[in-house]
């Protein structure tokens, strides 16, 4: 009755290739659209950006990035963290050499510089595959934090060895830094996840989206169609390291502050991986879905007890909630092994057909 | 099927009415200090006792004497596991309702230093951070008493040359440290030293995957066969580099930790074979103290610590952290005598922790006599600076084996200067404070 898609009639093809062809998800978009623009940063606290919101939508930017590649293209790789690293220092590098430059388009440039790297590191999926390409993506993982490590001229020669945002300026605005609001921040990084996001949706249905999936359900019938294996993979590489590479320069910049070589190490790589594959491989709405499993409810699970006045000691309940979420991932994942965008098409699918199922 | 969805709808409210609620406001007669504590991941055995040290300390005071005139202390644990990600989470959740902020990790103090200026909070680092900290006209909001990780290399060198730093020349010294913000704190310090007095200095890093197997690292050293060892390490690392050290037999008494590479627990995995090993550190386990003899009256022997067993108590890391909550209550009563208020605000605090004066004679009031050296804080002066002992692995505790050792100021105060200038030209604009003479 709310997903009745009766009387729904198509009458050109552009009707029928819209981004949304049934009404009630336009609908439902524009309420999810509405929330994050409008109503979260009216409602907010500076808390429940910085721990919810901001990180929220940033995990999910990397997730997409990483769905692209895996998902998408059926490319494993272990890389993750460390090409969001590429972006981040890219990033950091550009606004020390050029102080002036809009950090927007600074953001936008370190993207490329993670494509070149994850291109790079891509040439050899032609030959290698499956577990062994995912090995090749982990060298590039321990390459890279170990360069981050060594190489000082990336962080300026800082004693610590830690790079850090300085306060930085947007049309007068101060958007990065330790003094800028995290309402501005939030702002910023829901526009540039928007942005990736609908070019990501279109892509992933387009003429390429189709050549990675034909690659990913079986690359040698995909050759014999006409499909140029190498091209497709090294744009899934690209594609996927310039969004991968955009997040990490997000992560830093809009959120963290400050970064060490290790916080690229393998935990985050791992961390996305999950993300995206809780959320459900092949899906862009499932990242975000990941993501706020696998990000928001450790930190809203830490804080149920204080709401309820429970007083458990802080040890106890990070235990606790590790055991839970755990136990969330275990149970998703045996339910429905095609992650929560598959269990969200299964629900709107019954709202369809809802009342008269067959 | 159909309850399935009904449960998953609820989960779902559960989740966004309790994102929404905020964290709960505290009793007007209650000073709330917070504690970023990790009891729980990689550097665990460490957090552990020295949490509880400050712990009990908090609940000794609230139990013998009602509080600090007569305000009771909340003290609450806000667990990180020692990841900067979640020590951010943990600031941005307590930082409205708390007095101050106990960041517990080089890399979260250095996350959280900028944002202080803005939140208006004060950063209580006893003993670890940024050692330019000490600025106070550049770092307004950021304290780490007793001593800097600067002061304590310094200290390791003056130890070593027997208070004649010249006869270091033509020795070579070896740093095994963390690759971390942490382990990298004193190289430039080092460096400095090794450049005046002519000593070869030898950093050798830790990977942060490879604190538990350092063979490589000891290799290196026992190819280069330094005259000294010193190590900034932590955590696993520090149990990592002393199993290494006995195996390839690098005399122990050449080989130096700074005060958080002095924990027990490390020592007692060696036991005999860590004989001689020695540690820097500015408190000293004086297991007979007044203080000691309260806290077990008032929380251990009432069943209010989280420590298992009494012994314990005897252990170099829970006694600083006693000492770590005793800097924090000694700036809450400066502040509430200067400003005339009983419960105090961050910025008093800031006034208190800026106005600490822990001389002998406060010491012997607060039932410490021998735990530390006196010292004092001021506007610009945000460290203190106190001396420091060698303590010294016997094959079952640590015993101080040296007199009081202090640190050259002379050398880190000019190098102290121009780091902090550098961080406030990197972070422009920084506030700075002129007022401070």
């Amino acid at each position: 009755m709310l997903y009745r898609t009766t009387g729904q009639f198509k009458t050109s093809y552009a009707a029928d290739h819209a981004l949304f062809p049934v009404r009630q998800d336009a609908v439902l978009m524009v309420i999810v659209l509405l929330f994050a623009w409008v109503i979260f940063p009216l409602t907010a606290n500076e808390f429940v950006f910085q721990a919810l919101l901001i990180p929220v939508l940033i995990y999910s930017l990397a997730a997409l990035g990483l769905n692209i590649l895996t998902g998408y293209a059926g490319q494993l790789s272990l890389g993750t963290g460390a090409f969001m690293g590429v972006g981040a220092y890219a990033c950091y590098k550009l606004i020390t050499i050029f102080p002036e430059m809009n950090l927007l388009v600074a953001i936008a440039i370190s993207g490329l510089f993670s494509t070149a790297v994850g291109v790079a590191f891509g040439i050899p999926s032609l030959r290698i595959k499956g577990f062994y390409l995912a090995i090749a993506t982990l060298a590039a993982q321990f390459f890279l934090v170990w360069l981050f490590e060594k190489w000082a001229w990336l962080y300026n020669y800082n004693a610590s060895g830690a790079i850090q945002v300085p306060n930085m300026d947007m049309f007068g605005i101060r958007v990065a830094g330790p003094t800028a609001s995290s309402m501005v921040q939030y702002y910023f990084v829901l526009f540039v996840v928007c942005v990736v996001t609908y070019f990501a949706i279109n892509i992933t249905r387009g003429r390429i989206g189709r050549m990675w999936k034909a690659v990913r359900d079986m690359d040698i019938a995909a050759e014999l169609v006409g499909i140029n294996l190498l091209k497709a993979k090294l744009i899934a590489f690209a594609v996927s390291s310039y969004i991968v590479g955009v997040s990490g320069a997000l992560f830093v910049f809009l959120w963290r502050g400050a970064a060490e070589p290790n916080l690229f190490d393998i935990p985050l790589s791992f961390r996305v991986l999950f993300i995206a594959i809780i959320g459900g491989l092949g899906s862009i709405l499932g990242n975000y879905l990941g993501a706020i499993l696998i990000v928001a409810l450790p930190v809203i699970l830490n804080i149920i007890p204080e709401v309820f006045g429970l007083d458990i000691n802080a040890a106890t309940i990070e235990h606790l909630n590790i055991m839970i979420v755990g136990t969330l991932i275990i149970g998703v994942l045996i339910i429905e092994p095609h992650g929560l965008a598959r269990f969200w098409a299964i629900i709107r699918e019954k709202l369809i057909i809802w009342p008269f199922p067959h | 099927m159909k309850k399935r969805f009904r449960s998953v709808v609820f989960g779902t409210a559960i989740c966004l009415g309790s994102a929404l609620a905020v964290p709960p406001a505290f009793a007007e007669d209650t000073i709330y200090a917070p504690n970023l504590a990790y009891r729980t991941g990689p550097f665990a055995a460490t957090g552990i006792p020295l949490m509880n040290g400050q712990r009990d300390y908090i609940m000794m005071l609230n139990a013998r004497d009602g509080g600090v005139n007569g305000v009771k202390i909340e003290y609450d644990e806000c667990e990180t596991g020692y990841s900067t990600e979640k020590g951010v989470e943990c600031y941005e959740k307590t930082k409205s309702s708390a007095v101050v902020t106990q960041p517990w990790s080089t890399g979260i103090t250095l996350q959280v230093l900028p944002k202080t200026n803005v939140d208006q909070i004060p950063i209580l680092a006893p003993g670890y951070g940024f050692s330019p900290m000490s600025n106070g006209k550049v770092f307004q909001w950021a304290f780490n008493p007793p001593a800097s990780y600067w002061d304590g290399a310094s200290m390791m060198l003056n130890y070593v040359s027997d208070g004649d730093l010249s006869t270091l020349g033509g020795k070579k010294i070896a740093l095994l440290h963390l690759d971390h913000p942490f382990g990298k704190e004193p190289i430039p310090l080092f460096e400095a030293m090794a450049e005046e007095h002519g000593f070869e200095f030898l950093p050798i890093p830790v990977g942060l995957k490879e604190m538990q197997n350092q063979s490589a690292q000891w290799l290196q050293i026992r190819r280069e066969n330094p005259d000294y060892v010193l190590m900034w390490g932590w955590g696993a690392m520090n149990a990592g580099a002393l199993s290494e050290a006995v195996k390839t037999r690098y005399p122990m008494d050449q080989f130096i930790g700074i005060w958080w590479a002095g924990h027990d627990d490390d020592l007692k995995t060696v036991g005999e074979r860590g004989k001689g090993y020695k540690s820097i550190s500015w408190s000293v386990p004086v297991n007979d103290a007044p203080v000691m003899a309260d806290i077990k009256k008032h929380v251990v022997d009432a069943g209010d610590s989280l420590i298992d067993n009494p012994e314990d108590m005897n252990t170099v890391f829970y006694q600083r952290g006693i000492l770590i909550s005793m800097f924090l209550v000694e700036g809450i009563k400066a502040a509430q005598e200067h400003f005339g208020t009983k419960v105090v605000t961050p910025e008093q605090l800031r006034w208190g922790l800026a106005n600490l004066n822990i001389d002998d004679a406060k010491i012997a009031e607060l039932g410490m006599t021998g735990m530390l050296a006196p010292f004092s804080t001021s506007c610009d002066n945000h460290t203190g600076h106190a001396d420091a002992w060698i303590l010294q692995w016997d094959g079952t505790k640590f015993a101080p084996a040296s007199d009081r050792i202090s640190a050259d100021r002379g050398v880190i105060e000019p190098l102290e200067q121009a780091k902090a200038m550098e961080y406030a030209d990197a972070n422009a604009p920084w506030p700075i404070n002129e007022e401070c003479s």
